[in-house]
């Protein structure tokens, strides 16, 4: 159990890259804590801190109330479970859940206590007697995990320890991780690039890009109020559409539509009067019926929903819109359907901040 | 009986199923570096009892038999440390034969060479010295009791894990 704190977290390289800015959080006892963003975008990068096996430039690391931010690895009661396993493929399993703790000379059957018991919770007893290459690599994930709580660490890191697996797999895994969070109660960092993994197993989410944080919050928070235009392409699945608008009197005007605002609609954009606005809106948020015409360019049928993707104005690149529809839809090529946005975000063309209540 | 020895006593109970639980998932190293070990004492006595100025007193059937039964012996006592690691009772049984052998070549080049004379430029010597007798004389000794020992280690721990294996497969 451990409360953690990041503060001021700047990375530079030797070859004065910096791939981390800043990076600021307090990290709650017992907390899950997702690290999203695309490729090189600093969230391994910051895991890697956190864990010793990457030099803090600037800044500070406390980890209950002490500040490790110079401590060795060895010496951060830290666990860190890596996408490829990392297990040894000379030993059993019980010998490479055991291996930490013979290391550190323990007594051989406490070893074996804590080995059977982390064996029990992931569902690997029957294995401990197999080598890695005999498993899965669902199963030699969880070993990897075995491996971390045998250690019984006060934190637990996870460095996408799922993109090795394919998706039938990565979905269990992933409802087991959250199993083992939940029984545990441990804090654990997690870093994906898959949003969904974020959404699913997260207390909070660490949304980053280039190297800095775009917003901290709960997977709803994320998800409904996005804090600015990367945050809200980043997640949600299909993107989010997005359209330059003007905002005019009770009206958003764009050169495909206008739709006309509510009065608390017009009292957040107030001060965007004559002035243009970026408007967002989820493919959910899309509706049958309504006054916005849309000319169907494809239709994908995936059971519970159709996803319509369309355009306002034919050769328009800004005018394509993606629509999720409820149900199953059999729109043809060059159907119009009209349409209605039932939620909209609203994000400044400048800053591309999310627009607030002042 | 006090709490305090009651529980003494269940901790010790319950520490020495753990012990022989481990065995499950443990290799037998004990019974296995034993072996190899008779192999390394095996290799000294072998580098240490032949002498090349000593006229021809060592070329015989003999040198024949001694080199085939010590690469013979290696790969065997190899086997055997192989199979006592993962607790197959049948090679610690093979070990004690063995490790008896070991014993019985004592009486065979070590004495014999020892209590053998021969013409050296001339002169009548000792083929085998008191020194190198005395080394060739430890060396198997300790070879054949590293192979008995790894054997009675081997036998009594395949027992305890066969009965705990019993024991378990009742609970279960």
């Amino acid at each position: 159990m451990a409360k953690l704190t990041l503060s001021h977290i700047d990375k530079i390289y030797d070859n004065k890259v910096q791939a981390v800015y800043d990076f600021n959080m307090e990290v709650e006892d017992g907390e899950f804590i997702v690290l999203v963003g695309p490729s090189g975008c600093g969230k391994s990068t910051t895991l890697r801190m956190i864990a010793g096996l990457e030099d803090i430039t600037n800044g500070k690391l406390i980890l209950d109330g002490q500040d490790i931010t110079a401590a060795p690895p060895k010496d951060r009661d830290m666990a860190m479970v890596f996408q490829n396993y990392a297990l040894y493929g000379h030993m059993t399993v019980y010998e490479n859940m055991a291996f930490s703790l013979t290391l550190r000379k323990e007594d051989p059957n406490l070893i074996h206590k804590k080995v059977l018991a982390a064996a029990d919770i992931l569902d690997l007893s029957s294995q401990l007697n197999k080598k890695p290459s005999q498993l899965s690599g669902g199963q030699r994930q969880r070993v990897a995990m075995g491996r971390s709580i045998v250690r019984n660490p006060k934190l637990f890191l996870f460095d996408e320890p799922l993109s090795n697996l394919d998706a039938k797999l990565r979905s269990s895994t992933r409802r087991e991780i959250l199993l083992l969070h939940k029984r545990l109660g441990a804090t654990m960092l997690y870093v994906t690039h898959d949003q969904t993994e974020a959404l699913t197993l997260a207390d909070r989410i660490v949304c980053m890009s280039m190297g800095r944080v775009q917003q901290i919050g709960t997977p709803l928070e994320l998800y409904d109020t996005p804090a600015n235009l990367f945050v809200a392409s980043f997640i949600g699945l299909p993107p989010m559409n997005f359209f330059t608008v003007l905002v005019s009197g009770d009206e958003l005007i764009s050169p495909f539509f206008t739709i006309y605002m509510s009065p608390e609609q017009k009292q957040l954009l107030s001060e965007y009067q004559g002035k243009h606005v970026t408007l967002g809106v989820r493919p959910e948020n899309v509706e049958e019926g309504g006054v916005v015409p849309l000319v169907v360019g494809t239709n994908e049928n995936l059971g519970m929903n159709t996803l319509v993707h369309g355009h306002f104005a034919e050769g328009n690149p800004e005018s394509r819109i993606t629509c999720k529809f409820k149900g199953w839809c059999d729109y043809k090529k060059g159907d119009v359907v009209k349409v209605t946005f039932n939620k909209m975000h609203f994000f400044d063309k400048e800053t591309g901040n999310r627009i607030v209540k002042a | 009986m006090s709490d305090e020895k009651f529980r003494l006593k269940l901790e010790f109970v319950e520490n020495s199923f753990v012990k022989v639980d481990r065995m499950r998932y443990e290799k037998n190293k004990t019974s296995s570096n034993l072996a190899i070990l008779a192999i390394v004492f095996n290799a000294l006595f072998f580098v240490s009892i032949y002498k090349s100025d000593v006229g021809t007193w060592y070329y015989s059937i003999l040198i024949g038999i001694s080199i085939v039964y010590n690469l013979l012996f290696m790969m065997i006592v190899f086997l055997i440390s192989e199979g006592s690691k993962n607790y197959k009772i049948n090679y610690s049984y093979i070990a004690i034969v063995v490790g008896a052998l070991q014993f019985v070549r004592l009486f065979i080049y070590p004495r014999l060479a020892h209590g053998a004379t021969t013409q050296s430029t001339g002169e009548v010597v000792q083929v085998m010295l008191g020194a190198q007798f005395v080394r060739c004389i430890i060396y198997l000794i300790v070879s054949g009791v590293c192979l008995i020992a790894s054997a009675i280690i081997g036998i009594k721990k395949c027992k305890a894990l066969e009965k705990h294996l019993k024991a378990i497969d009742g609970l279960v």
